[in-house]
């Protein structure tokens, strides 16, 4: 496969886990925006998904459109929704001739539904979460074409590398936010906080049937840490990256496949064989950046051996 | 009835030929069609049109216009309503083309190797050495089967009599096929079951033609070369026929920067190193394919490239240096080829050509400026013209100081009327100018051309120029079995 081609196809598959880590987070906010008696701050949200300093984020934390606009249609945002759909297809159409033309037109059609006039209207002025929803479906036919039509190549192989790196690195930002959010007060109570978070990781049911006792910041943290079953645990992530990337075994370039598939398997043990109390012992932001870190660096020495072509 | 309506408002002009009517009976080959129109209403004839712009979308078969740092999607207006050949016309259109492409092969295998053509005096040589097109680098270089002219799109156009005439040979990169191949994929979907009932013959072929003919190029004796497409990038308005081609036939899209040139071979960089490529088949311009060759500031080329060709190590299709053979200028010598080369008449005729460097003929030429149409010889796409009967004064005498500074880069033609066909317009049938692209394959079997091509039609009232970068669209092409 082309050097060129599997970095579009890496890069479109990141952008495209992105938006729907970015369209669920969104969603979800704006429901707890509405059900909250304090005022709602978008202020964690922003500082996950956006690039915005303190101060510009402070000035719209407390206006959910504004920042469902800026989130999703600003153009000048280079993390909105709309610019990195743009991303992903611009990346798609380079590759056409690798991905299906099921794919292909899927993803066309998300950029186009995206640049439609009535998602603005829908986020400004109508019911955003009719409008989120109808993005989040697009997403989710993007996951159910490439897995029906795509055929288990190395084109796929690449393509789920990077899915499960960007959700790595979601899950572990997202869970860092959070609890720096609350300066590590694990005593906080408000079953809300916790409800929220999980169901914006859509792993709300999944914790109310693990653990029966009703809310607890430790278990959060191992759900979202070290969860084996849940889809998006950084434990689970990284598992399937390393399932993805042995594919490219035998595929000539040893000696990069070895030295990535050592990086992927250390990151692995790290968190295989860590438990909350080791974690908290490390600190939690400590080991989530360290982890991110880690992570960084596997899509930069993919960069370097498999994607390097000018 | 309102779809009689549709049929009855539809008035030809007397003056030239229309496709669907012979003065006021519609032609045999378009009575299923007609019959098929008028149990449509013009609302539902509308709503076909939407859903075939909706398709057009959808499916990404767009260009990108970039303005003001955004991109912007376009569609390559089509016509609904289909274009008909007969089997008979189009037996004549083959044989025509089949004819006029061997001669032209055999012309620049010729021209860039004994030159008997001009030691005998037949093309003037100083046509052949001004042409910008005409590459030296070429000179006495052996290249694979000696076909040069592996793709063809040439140009026919039809005069008041329904003639056919030939206005342009294009040699290096035509393109427009996969809007022959889309086109007609579209009407599938827009009006089922219509072409079955009417013996329409299918186009779908074209790519596995083509990549039987480059595989067959092959310099490596091997059962899967490797064949790639050089595309200039996604910023190129033919990009998604590049995407569509490489798809159909299965073959490696590729850009410039994926190709390194090493030891005079041509290898591409994958994920598991350098991979040797045997065949590019390359939408990119000549003078943009080897900057240590030919333009040293192009990004869009291979470095090293041509001296890979030259030592046979890589097919290049089509050949390098074709443009010589398909010069505006050159192209009033296409006749005189056929009958040097093979010893046969011309069964396509040429449009009568003025040469403008040609004193006598500049001086006729410039007396009846209101009948003709002057174009550059080395400019494609519908620029740098001019047409005589609708220009100003001003605009003629403007471009007649140009013509003087460098009348070699000029020819003139006759305006031909053009046919028109019937085109559904803002919710009317209308007749409109149209022209005929048909796409030729060469490979070491033989000439081949997928019965149906583009057909450009000239969307605006009164015009005659098609191209789509004039505001022209296009229409699906039949060709009939009977």
């Amino acid at each position: 496969m082309l050097s060129r081609v599997a970095d579009s196809l890496y890069w479109m598959s990141r952008y495209m886990e992105r938006t729907d880590g970015i369209l669920r987070m969104l969603r979800i906010n704006y429901a707890s925006s509405q059900d909250d008696l304090q005022n709602f701050s978008w202020k964690p949200v922003l500082s996950i998904f956006t690039y915005l300093d303190k101060d510009s984020a402070a000035a719209i934390a407390h206006q959910s459109r504004a920042v469902l606009q800026y989130m999703v249609t600003d153009k000048e945002n280079s993390n909105s929704v709309l610019n990195i759909v743009t991303l992903s297809r611009e990346n798609a159409r380079s590759v056409q001739d690798h991905i299906t033309k099921e794919l292909w037109q899927c993803l066309n059609d998300f950029y186009h539904t995206i640049r439609d006039d009535q998602v603005v209207r829908g986020l400004y002025a109508d019911d955003p979460i009719s409008t989120l929803d109808v993005l989040i479906r697009h997403g989710l036919l993007y996951y159910g074409i490439t897995d029906i039509t795509m055929a288990r190549e190395e084109g796929y192989a690449f393509l789920n590398i990077g899915k499960f790196i960007e959700r790595g690195v979601q899950s572990a930002g997202i869970l860092d936010v959070r609890f720096s959010d609350l300066q590590l007060d694990f005593a906080r109570t408000d079953p809300s906080y916790w409800k929220y978070l999980l169901l914006s990781i859509s792993g709300f049911e999944y914790y109310l049937k693990t653990y029966r006792s009703g809310f607890d910041a430790r278990n959060v943290v191992e759900q979202i840490v070290l969860s084996a079953n849940f889809p998006r645990s950084i434990l689970y992530s990284i598992n399937r990256l390393q399932l993805h990337f042995q594919r490219l075994r035998g595929d000539g370039n040893q000696e990069a496949f070895q030295r990535i598939d050592f990086m992927i398997g250390k990151i692995y043990s790290k968190v295989r064989y860590s438990t909350v109390d080791s974690i908290l012992q490390q600190g939690l932001h400590d080991y989530l950046v360290a982890i991110k870190e880690d992570l960084y660096k596997v899509g930069i020495a993919l960069n370097q051996h498999y994607f390097a072509y000018s | 009835m309102q779809t009689n309506e549709l049929l009855n408002n539809y008035h030809v002009d007397p003056r030239t030929w229309d496709e669907m009517y012979s003065l006021s009976a519609v032609r045999p080959q378009y009575e299923g069609v007609v019959s098929f129109l008028q149990q449509m209403s013009a609302e539902e004839l509308t709503k076909k049109e939407e859903l075939a712009k909706r398709l057009f979308m959808s499916q990404g078969i767009t260009f990108t216009v970039y303005s003001s740092g955004e991109g912007i999607e376009k569609i390559f207006p089509f016509d609904i309503i289909p274009r008909i050949i007969t089997a008979a016309e189009w037996k004549y259109i083959e044989e025509g083309i089949r004819q006029r492409l061997k001669a032209l092969n055999l012309f620049l295998k010729d021209v860039y190797n004994s030159q008997f053509i001009l030691k005998d005096g037949i093309v003037p040589s100083d046509m052949v050495y001004s042409c910008p097109h005409f590459l030296r680098e070429m000179h006495g270089f052996p290249v694979p089967h000696d076909i040069y002219v592996h793709i063809a799109g040439i140009d026919l156009i039809r005069d008041s009599d329904g003639t056919f005439y030939i206005l342009e040979d294009n040699l290096r990169t035509p393109s427009g096929v996969s809007y022959m191949l889309e086109n007609r994929e579209i009407t599938k979907r827009i009006f089922p079951d219509l072409i079955p009932k009417n013996n329409v013959r299918t186009v779908t072929e074209y790519p596995a033609i083509l990549h039987r003919n480059l595989a067959s190029l092959s310099p490596r004796q091997t059962s899967h070369p490797t064949i790639v497409l050089l595309t200039p990038g996604i910023y190129n308005s033919a990009y998604f026929e590049h995407t569509t081609l490489a798809r159909l036939m299965g073959v490696e899209l590729v850009e410039g920067r994926d190709l390194v040139v090493d030891n005079h071979r041509v290898f591409m960089k994958t994920t598991a190193g350098r991979q040797p490529v045997d065949v590019i088949y390359r939408r990119v311009d000549d003078h943009f394919l080897d900057p240590l060759v030919f333009q040293p500031d192009s990004l869009l080329g291979v470095a090293g490239i041509m001296s890979a060709y030259r030592k046979g190590n890589v097919a290049i299709v089509n050949a390098v240096g074709n443009g010589v053979a398909d010069d505006k200028a050159i192209y009033a010598y296409v006749p005189a080829m056929i009958r040097y080369y093979l010893n046969e008449e011309p069964i396509l005729k040429n449009v009568p050509t003025y040469q403008l460097g040609n004193p006598e003929e500049r001086e006729y030429v410039f007396s009846n400026m209101n009948r003709m149409v002057v174009k550059r010889t080395n400019e494609s796409g519908g620029y740098g013209m001019l047409m005589g009967h609708s220009a100003s004064d001003e605009e003629i005498h403007r471009y007649q100081q140009e013509i003087l500074k460098d009348p070699r880069q000029f020819i003139a033609q006759p305006i031909i009327s053009l046919s028109s066909a019937p085109c559904y317009l803002n919710g009317e049938l209308k007749p409109r100018r149209v022209d005929l692209r048909p796409y030729a394959l060469c490979g070491p079997d033989g000439i081949e051309i997928v019965p149906g091509g583009l057909t450009r039609v000239a969307l605006r009232e009164g015009s005659l120029v098609v191209n789509s970068s004039q505001g022209g669209g296009s229409k699906d092409t039949w060709v009939l079995t009977n």
